[in-house]
């Protein structure tokens, strides 16, 4: 949706990277949508809307953090929370991952 | 006023897809291409995109989630596609759940020709970049000849998708 692209990943790779230190666990999850040329601008504010429940002036914001920005956290919760939510958008074709908030 | 497009939301709460008999028959055929082709593999490069990285730095996870969830998206899709053709296929009325398999299907068949266009943010409304076989030999020229068809058809479905997420939306904005 953007000129701004983070070339370290792709929706089809992973990186390998070490293993997450085990105090990580308590650690709350969040759930990021990156960019994609594909994906309709509306049809991401809809998704949101949709999804979670956010007014249009809340999905409409995220969507443009993904837009001009490259990613948005749109989610964060329990580990089981974040792959429900990941599913969700990925059962929507757009491309979201979930990973421990930063401290 | 605003003017009826293609997918209008009826008074009722429920949606009304009206499309001419040869773009019907365009439809069924890329959506039953596309689910004989998520039904052979969903390893495809094509496919990458309906099939995202859930953990992209912890390859380990990565593989757990897949492992768990990817056959019960790939589950997901096949039924989405199944109520598409048959949405498709009909001039009723359609459900809120109906117009939803409608378009996540829609927008999966974008993805896919997307990622086949290799489209990128500057590939928005022109397709310039099949022009560069125009002066080359017979082959390329046929290449780019695929790749105006293609690029319609992906510009054809975002914007049937366009009215499709306009008639959703008022569905949300009137609950």
């Amino acid at each position: 949706m953007s000129n701004f692209t983070f070339a370290s990943i792709q929706p089809g790779q992973v990186q390998e990277v070490d293993q997450a230190d085990e105090t990580q666990s308590d650690r709350p999850w969040i759930v990021i949508v990156w960019n994609d040329p594909i994906n309709l601008m509306s049809y991401v504010t809809f998704v949101f809307q949709k999804l979670f429940g956010y007014s249009l002036e809340k999905a409409t914001e995220l969507m443009l953090d993904v837009h001009h920005k490259g990613r948005a956290v749109v989610s964060n919760g329990s580990r089981e929370r974040a792959e429900f939510d990941v599913y969700r958008l990925h059962e929507h074709g757009l491309w979201a991952t979930m990973e421990h908030e930063s401290l | 006023m605003k003017k009826n497009g293609p997918v209008v939301r009826l008074k009722n709460g429920k949606f009304k897809v009206d499309l001419a008999d040869d773009h019907r028959q365009l439809l069924t055929q890329l959506i039953e291409q596309l689910r004989d082709s998520l039904t052979t593999t969903t390893d495809g490069a094509n496919l990458r995109r309906l099939f995202p990285t859930a953990y992209n730095n912890d390859a380990k996870k990565d593989a757990e989630y897949q492992r768990l969830m990817r056959d019960e998206l790939l589950e997901s899709r096949l039924a989405a596609i199944d109520v598409a053709i048959s949405v498709i296929a009909q001039d009723d009325e359609i459900t809120t759940e109906e117009i939803d398999a409608f378009s996540r299907s829609i927008n999966s068949l974008r993805l896919v020709l997307g990622t086949t266009l290799d489209i990128a943010e500057s590939d928005y409304g022109s397709p310039d970049d099949a022009g560069q076989s125009e002066n080359s030999d017979s082959d390329q020229a046929s290449e780019a000849d695929e790749y105006l068809i293609q690029k319609e058809l992906y510009d054809y479905l975002g914007w049937l998708l366009e009215w499709t997420v306009s008639a959703q939306s008022e569905n949300i904005q009137s609950t």
